[in-house]
């Protein structure tokens, strides 16, 4: 299981939801386990049965204002039952500041609170999407990913098959690589997103030349740090008697961390020029996703054709 | 060379699955494989071609095949023909 310390959630977070910490210092075991967010009205009013203590626990100005009217000792017993338990953090929002009681047990029991100059709203949504991103599955594949026309193409096949080469003159051609040999897959508001697995640059082994360093060769426009992924091909041998797609009206799919992405089996020979039709293959695919599938339309062009002609010779065997 | 006329018995006509089976089948063989219909005569290992002919339901066409194993191919084309490609 996935789980992010409360230094890191800050440091990470601290531009994008305009952070600072009220308690005196971050603790180093504090973590956060799980992706969702609780607002513990329930919990300040004496309801204790049901309390996810294990979540970030986010307060808004109704919290804040309903501390306020708490009598003393009420409100000091309350968050004392409160915080012996072990939650990961507390966020305000609105830049609000809360009770001095409740900073004092906060320090006692070394649980953080931090405050953000977001409104609520906002910064519940911007934290669930965080967090949900953050702690969303992720899976290593062994492929080339590279964006073709705003397309995420990425290309898979055995060692040597010629992902690398691809990409290569896919580069040449005004395309954008994102990752070679090793592409991370991760959901991003349920899509399919991949990166590269270390934020080290743009490299790329090319057999007989060795490590190139894509970025400094073809510059800043060749390359992204991450894209969608919407379709995979997988290059293979050219066999004989393979049963390789001729129209394309079945279209196959397969499936990275529950997203089905339509994928389409490539052969490849000697001298076939295979960036060339990763173009097709990415224009084929913004067709079909604004509704024109080309092989569906010959086929009812075809279809209609036929069709006439049947009841023409009908007519005509009749009248004879 | 063999030639030998068939009538198209699907009620659809020669559309795009039966012309796949068409070619694929057409492909395993060496013979070389032409289908005429009125003026026009293309390779039958070629799926634009097939489905340019828009063969329709009881048109006739000619099967020429021409190569080694042209008896073959011709008997199981003929075979693809009697099952209605399976429709």
């Amino acid at each position: 299981m996935k789980e992010l310390s409360i230094k890191d959630f800050f440091d990470i977070c601290r531009q994008r939801f305009v952070l600072s910490i009220v308690t005196d210092a971050l603790p180093d075991d504090k973590k956060i386990v799980e992706p969702h967010i609780h607002r513990p009205g329930l919990a300040l009013s004496g309801f204790f049965d049901r309390f996810p203590h294990q979540r970030v626990q986010l307060l808004g100005e109704t919290e804040v204002n309903y501390l306020q009217t708490l009598p003393e000792d009420v409100l000091y017993e309350r968050l004392e039952e409160m915080m012996t338990m072990n939650i990961p953090c507390f966020v305000v929002s609105k830049g609000l500041s809360v009770p001095n009681q409740m900073d004092f047990i906060a320090n006692e029991k070394n649980i953080p609170i931090i405050v953000s100059r977001l409104s609520t709203e906002k910064l519940f949504w911007g934290l669930a999407r965080f967090l949900h991103d953050y702690f969303a599955p992720d899976q290593s594949v062994h492929g080339t990913l590279v964006e073709v026309f705003g397309v995420g193409v990425l290309l898979t096949g055995r060692s040597g098959i010629g992902k690398s080469e691809c990409a290569l003159e896919l580069i040449e051609r005004k395309h954008r690589l994102i990752t070679d040999d090793v592409v991370r897959l991760k959901l991003q508001e349920d899509r399919l997103f991949g990166f590269s697995t270390k934020d080290i640059g743009h490299f790329m082994e090319i057999r007989g030349v060795g490590i190139i360093d894509v970025e400094r060769m073809f510059g800043i426009e060749a390359i992204r740090k991450e894209s969608r992924v919407d379709i995979q091909v997988e290059l293979m041998p050219w066999r004989e008697n393979m049963d390789y797609e001729r129209i394309g009206l079945t279209n196959q799919h397969t499936e990275h961390l529950g997203i089905e992405i339509p994928c389409i089996y490539l052969p490849v020979s000697p001298g076939k020029n295979v960036s060339v039709i990763i173009e097709v293959i990415a224009m084929n695919h913004i067709l079909k996703t604004y509704g024109y599938d080309g092989a569906e339309a010959m086929q009812r062009k075809l279809a209609e054709e036929m069709q006439q002609k049947a009841r023409q010779r009908t007519i005509n065997t009749h009248n004879n | 060379m063999i030639k030998k006329k068939i009538i198209v018995q699907n009620k659809l006509g020669l559309h795009a699955r039966p012309s796949a089976l068409l070619v694929k089948l057409a492909n395993q063989f060496r013979s070389e494989f032409h289908i005429r219909k009125d003026d026009m005569t293309i390779n039958g290992k070629s799926i634009l071609g097939v489905m340019m002919l828009a063969a329709e339901y009881l048109s006739e066409i000619e099967l020429i095949v021409d190569g080694v194993d042209e008896e073959y191919l011709l008997e199981e084309i003929e075979k693809l023909f009697e099952q209605q490609f399976g429709e």
